[in-house]
C-alpha cells in the first residue's frame, strides 16, 4: 500500500500514527542517550575526546568483567529460550492442567521488585538458608550460579512474552496437510513450529540477551565476586563518582543491540504459517507422551519461581528471620520512607506509562511497514535500542536531558509523568518485539481486501489488525503496567522529596537495615498490582461482552 | 473523543503541575543520613523552626553523589545534610557549595569543618566489624579484635567486606588502614587479609546484613549497622578495630544556587543546635559537637565512650585526593 493512494484524511492518519511514536522515541530516548554520548567522549577535564574510552580499556577489571557478562547472558540466553518456548507452547498450544498457574507464576518475577528474589534465591539456597539448615550441605548462591538462577527468573517472563505472540496465531492447515502427508509430530515441530516461531525466538532471545547483561540488581545483590558490565558502571558512578567511565561503560553495552540490524532484516522477510485471512487457528490437544515431560519441565520453573517468592512474603511475617520464625505483623506498620503513599502515587505513574505506551507503540508497530525501507532500518533500530541502556544510565541521562529549568522541557523535571515516560521508555523495546511479533499474525491479504473494498486506513485497523493484535496489546499494557510498579534503577534519578515511587521504598527500608519491612512493602506490591491486573481483566471481560 | 482528549489533557497537565516545588518556606534538602533519625530529627526541627518545610530527599551515599553532580547544571537542593564528606571534597560537589559560617560553628573543632566553611559536619560514622557469635561459636572461631586478627587462616571464607571500588564503607576501611599502618605495611595487611575473604560486597551496609543472617561469621561493616542488628535482637556483637578504625564524616553544606538561602540557612544553624546535638546522642556513635552524651544503643553495643581513643585521626583531605591511585592499586592487586 503506498502513501500517495491514500485519501487525505488517511494520509494524516498515517502521519500521525508513525510521527508521534517517532517524535517520543527522538524526544525521550535519542536525545537523553546523546547526552551520554557526549559524558562519554567528555574527559574529567573537561576536553573532548577518546581519553575514557582508553581509561576503560586499559581497566585491569574490564576484561574479566566482559567476558563474565557474556558467558552470563549467552547461558542466560540460551536457558531462557529453551524454557521459555516450552512454557509458550504449553500455554498456547496444549491444553495441560494448570495453566492459570504458570501464568500466575511467569508474572510474579516482572511485579515483584528485584530485591525478592534475589532475598528468596538467598533464604532457600544461601549458606544459611534453608537447603543448608534441611540437609546440612554446604551450599553457596553467590556467584555464577545464584547470578544465573536469578537472571533466568527475572528475563524468562519477558521471553514468553514474546514467544506466546508469536505462537498464539497460527494455521492449522499446514499441520493437517503434513500430517496428511505423513510427516510425524518432531517433524511437524521442526518444520512448521519452529520455523513459523523464527522471528518470536530471535526477538526474545535478544531480548533476553540484552536484559541480562545491562542488569544491575540482581548482579548486586547476588553476584558476589562475579563482576559484570553492569556493576562496572555502577562501581564507577556511585562508587567513584566518574561519570566519563560509566557513560562508556554504558556506550560499550549498546553494542549488543547492534543484532538487532539481522533480526529487521528477518522481520521483512514474510514467513509462511500464520498471517493468512482463512487461516484456522491450531486447537490446543493433549498429547500423553508430548504431554508428561512438558508438564514436569513448565510446573518445575512455575513451582520454582513461586517458592522463591513465597519463602519472601512468609519472612515478612515472621518476627526476625532465620532466628525467631513466630509470626507477626509488625513489619506492615510502615511508618518511615514515606510509609504506603509511594504505593498510590506508583499506581497511578504506572497506569499512565502502560496507557500511553501500549497506544504508542501499537500505531509504531502499525506504521512500520508502511514506511520507506531506509527509515523502517533506522526506525526499528531506535525502537530496540533502549533494552541495551542500563537503568542508571537512563536515569542519569534524563537528569542531563531535562533537569533544564522552567523551560518547555524542563517543566517536566520532577514530575511523575516523566517518571512515567522514564519507565515507559525504559521498557520499549520488549513491548515493540511483541507488538511487532504479533503484528506479523495480522494477514495482509485481509487489509489488501478492507482497502480495496474502499475501506479507509481506519477501517484496516480497526477491522484486520484490533481483532488479531487486541490479546497481544492488553498483555503489553500488563507487561508495562508490571515493570513500572517495580522498576528501580533508573527513577532513583527522578524522584523528589515530594513524589516517591514504590521500588524506592522497598530500597530505602532494605538500606535502613529493615530487611523484614521491605519484604512486607514488596509482598504490598505484589498484592496491588495483582489486584488491580485482576480488576482491569474484569473490566476487560465486561466491556468486550457488551460491544460484542 | 474529544472529551477523552481534554480529560487526559488536564490529567498531563496536573501530573506536570505536580512537578514545580519551589514554595515560599520550603526547601529540598539532600541527605544520606539514616532513614529513621532523618524522621526523628525533621519531626524536632519542625517545632524550632516552625516557618519552614523541610523537604528531604534521602538516598545511599553513592546515588544522592551521582545525582548531585548530575543536576550540577541547574541544581535542585537548597542545601546537603550530612553526606559523606570525602564525596563531599569531589570537585563537582564541592563548587556548587556556598561558604556559610553557620551559627555555632564555632564550637565544632577545626578537623571538622572546611577552611573556607563550606561543609561542616556534625556528625559521623564508624567502621565496624559484625560478627555473628552463631556462627562463631558453631564453627568454633576465636573472636577477633583487630584488622591483623582477621588474617589468622581460621577466618578462611568467613570473611566478608565491600569493595572499596563501590562502596564509601570499603574505602574508608582500606583508607584507615593505610594511613594507620603506612603504604608499605597497608598494603601488606591488606592482601594478608584477601585470602581469607570470601566476598567483595557492592554496598556497605552489606556485609553487616550478611554476618548478621549467618551466611558469614564476621563482616566488615559500620558500627551504625551492628548497633541496629543488636537492637533488633540478632545474634551480633560489635568489634571495633583495635589497630585501624576507620571513620567518615557527615558534611552538611548550602548549595550556591539555593533560591531560599534564609531557610536553607536557619535549617544549618539548627543541625548544630543545642536541640539537635540531644537527638544524635540518641542516634549516632559519633558527633563532633562537644558535651554530647553517647547513646544508649551505642553503650549497650558496647562502643567506647570516648571514640577519640580507638578512632585514627583520618586526613579527609588526603584520602579524597588519594582515591584514584588507591582503588587502582587495590584492583591490581587483591580486585576480584
Amino acid at each position: 500500500m503506498s502513501t500517495a493512494r491514500l485519501a487525505p484524511a488517511d494520509r494524516l492518519l498515517l502521519v500521525v500514527s508513525i510521527g508521534v511514536p517517532l517524535i517520543g522515541l527522538a524526544l525521550f530516548f535519542l536525545y537523553p542517550l546523546g547526552t551520554i554520548a557526549v559524558r562519554s567522549l567528555t574527559a574529567t577535564d573537561g576536553s573532548i575526546g577518546l581519553a575514557n574510552y582508553a581509561a576503560v580499556l586499559s581497566n585491569p577489571g574490564i576484561g574479566a568483567a566482559t567476558w563474565n557478562s557474556l558467558v552470563l547472558s549467552a547461558a542466560t540466553t540460551a536457558i531462557c529460550l529453551v524454557l521459555g518456548f516450552a512454557i509458550a507452547y504449553t500455554l498456547q498450544r496444549t491444553r495441560l492442567r494448570g495453566r492459570g498457574l504458570v501464568t500466575v507464576a511467569l508474572a510474579l518475577p516482572m511485579l515483584a521488585p528485584s530485591l525478592v528474589q534475589g532475598l528468596g534465591i538467598l533464604f532457600i539456597l544461601g549458606r544459611n538458608g534453608l537447603v543448608h539448615k534441611w540437609t546440612g550441605l554446604p551450599v553457596d548462591a553467590y556467584g555464577f550460579t545464584g547470578l544465573l538462577i536469578s537472571d533466568v527468573f527475572y528475563a524468562l517472563p519477558q521471553a514468553v512474552l514474546i514467544l506466546q505472540a508469536a505462537l498464539r496465531h497460527s494455521d492449522a492447515r499446514y499441520y493437517d496437510a503434513a500430517q496428511v502427508m505423513g510427516a510425524g509430530r518432531w517433524r511437524q515441530f521442526f518444520d512448521i513450529t519452529l520455523p513459523n516461531a523464527r522471528f518470536g525466538l530471535l526477538s526474545a532471545g535478544f531480548v533476553v540477551f540484552t536484559v541480562t547483561i545491562t542488569d544491575f540488581g540482581n548482579a548486586a545483590v547476588i553476584g558476589g565476586n562475579f563482576r559484570v558490565l553492569a556493576t562496572e558502571i555502577y562501581a564507577q558512578v556511585s562508587g567513584q563518582m566518574n561519570f566519563g567511565m560509566g557513560a562508556v561503560v554504558g556506550i560499550l553495552l549498546l553494542l549488543p543491540t547492534l543484532v538487532a540490524v539481522a533480526i529487521e532484516r528477518v522481520a521483512t522477510q514474510r514467513q509462511f504459517g500464520g498471517g493468512s485471512e482463512s487461516a484456522i487457528p491450531v486447537p490446543p490437544d493433549s498429547v500423553r507422551a508430548r504431554d508428561l515431560p512438558l508438564g514436569i519441565l513448565v510446573h518445575g520453573a512455575a513451582l520454582s519461581i513461586i517458592l522463591v517468592v513465597a519463602t519472601v512474603v512468609f519472612a515478612s511475617f515472621v518476627r526476625l528471620w532465620p532466628y525467631n520464625l513466630s509470626l507477626t505483623l509488625k513489619n506492615y506498620d510502615i511508618t518511615i520512607a514515606g510509609g504506603y503513599r509511594p504505593l498510590w502515587t506508583t499506581l497511578e505513574v504506572s497506569l499512565v506509562a502502560a496507557g500511553l505506551g501500549v497506544a504508542l507503540l501499537f500505531l509504531l508497530a502499525f506504521g512500520m511497514k508502511r514506511l520507506p525501507p531506509a527509515l523502517a532500518k533506522l526506525a526499528y533500530l531506535a525502537a530496540v535500542l533502549p533494552v541495551g541502556v542500563p537503568g542508571m544510565v537512563l536515569g542519569l541521562s534524563y537528569v542531563f536531558a531535562f533537569n533544564l529549568g522552567d523551560n518547555l522541557l524542563g517543566i517536566l523535571y520532577g514530575g511523575s509523568l516523566l517518571i512515567a515516560l522514564c519507565n515507559f521508555y525504559h521498557y520499549h523495546s520488549q513491548g515493540f518485539l511483541t507488538m511487532m511479533t504479533g503484528m506479523r499474525t495480522v494477514p495482509p491479504a485481509l487489509e489488501e481486501a478492507i482497502s480495496c473494498l474502499g475501506g479507509g486506513l481506519g477501517a484496516v485497523l480497526r477491522d484486520a489488525v484490533l481483532p488479531f493484535i487486541a490479546t497481544t496489546a492488553v498483555s503489553v499494557f500488563f507487561f508495562l503496567f508490571m515493570r513500572s510498579m517495580v522498576t528501580l534503577s533508573a527513577v532513583i534519578f527522578l524522584i523528589t522529596p515530594r513524589l516517591s515511587v514504590a521500588a524506592v521504598s522497598v530500597m530505602r527500608l532494605d538500606e535502613a537495615g529493615f530487611v523484614s519491612q521491605a519484604a512486607a512493602f514488596s509482598t504490598c506490591i505484589i498484592i496491588t498490582v495483582l489486584a488491580a491486573m485482576m480488576a482491569m481483566r474484569v473490566a476487560l471481560n465486561w466491556a468486550s461482552r457488551r460491544r460484542a | 473523543m474529544s472529551q477523552l482528549l481534554k480529560r487526559t489533557l488536564l490529567a498531563a497537565t496536573a501530573l506536570i503541575a505536580s512537578a514545580s516545588a519551589a514554595q515560599a518556606g520550603a526547601i529540598t534538602v539532600y541527605s544520606a543520613l539514616e532513614e529513621d533519625e532523618i524522621a526523628a530529627y525533621l519531626a524536632a526541627a519542625k517545632t524550632a523552626l516552625p516557618g519552614v518545610e523541610v523537604n528531604v530527599l534521602r538516598l545511599s551515599t553513592g546515588d544522592l553523589g551521582a545525582r548531585l553532580i548530575a543536576e550540577a547544571a541547574n541544581p535542585q537542593a537548597d542545601a546537603v545534610w550530612g553526606f559523606a564528606v570525602t564525596n563531599t571534597m569531589h570537585p563537582d560537589i564541592l563548587k556548587q557549595l556556598e561558604p556559610y559560617a553557620a551559627k555555632g560553628l564555632d564550637k565544632v573543632p577545626a578537623q571538622f569543618k572546611a577552611k573556607d566553611n563550606a561543609w561542616f559536619a556534625a556528625t559521623g560514622y564508624v567502621g565496624a566489624l559484625c560478627v555473628n557469635t552463631e556462627v562463631m561459636k558453631a564453627k568454633k572461631l576465636p573472636m577477633p579484635t583487630s584488622w591483623k586478627d582477621l588474617t589468622n587462616p581460621a577466618y578462611k571464607g568467613e570473611l566478608v567486606m565491600p569493595n572499596p571500588a563501590s562502596s564509601g564503607t570499603g574505602y574508608l576501611q582500606v583508607a584507615a588502614i593505610l594511613q594507620g599502618a603506612g603504604e608499605a605495611e597497608g598494603w601488606k595487611l591488606i592482601k594478608a587479609l584477601d585470602p581469607n575473604m570470601a566476598q567483595y560486597t557492592t554496598s556497605g551496609s552489606k556485609p553487616c546484613k550478611m554476618a548478621r543472617a549467618g551466611e558469614f561469621a564476621i563482616g566488615a561493616s559500620l558500627a551504625f549497622v551492628a548497633m541496629q542488628s543488636i537492637e533488633q535482637g540478632y545474634p551480633v556483637k560489635m568489634v571495633i578495630p583495635s589497630d585501624y578504625a576507620g571513620y567518615e564524616l557527615e558534611a552538611s553544606g548550602l548549595m550556591k544556587s539555593s533560591k531560599n538561602k534564609a531557610d536553607a540557612k536557619a535549617f544549618l544553624d539548627w543541625t548544630l543546635s543545642a536541640d539537635a546535638a540531644k537527638l544524635y546522642a540518641s542516634f549516632k556513635e559519633m558527633t563532633t559537637l562537644p558535651g554530647a552524651p553517647q547513646s544508649a544503643m551505642a553503650k549497650k553495643a558496647g562502643l567506647p565512650a570516648d571514640l577519640t581513643k580507638v578512632l585514627y585521626p583520618m586526613d579527609f583531605a588526603k584520602s579524597a585526593k588519594e582515591r584514584e591511585g588507591i582503588l587502582k592499586t587495590w584492583q591490581a592487586t587483591v580486585g576480584r
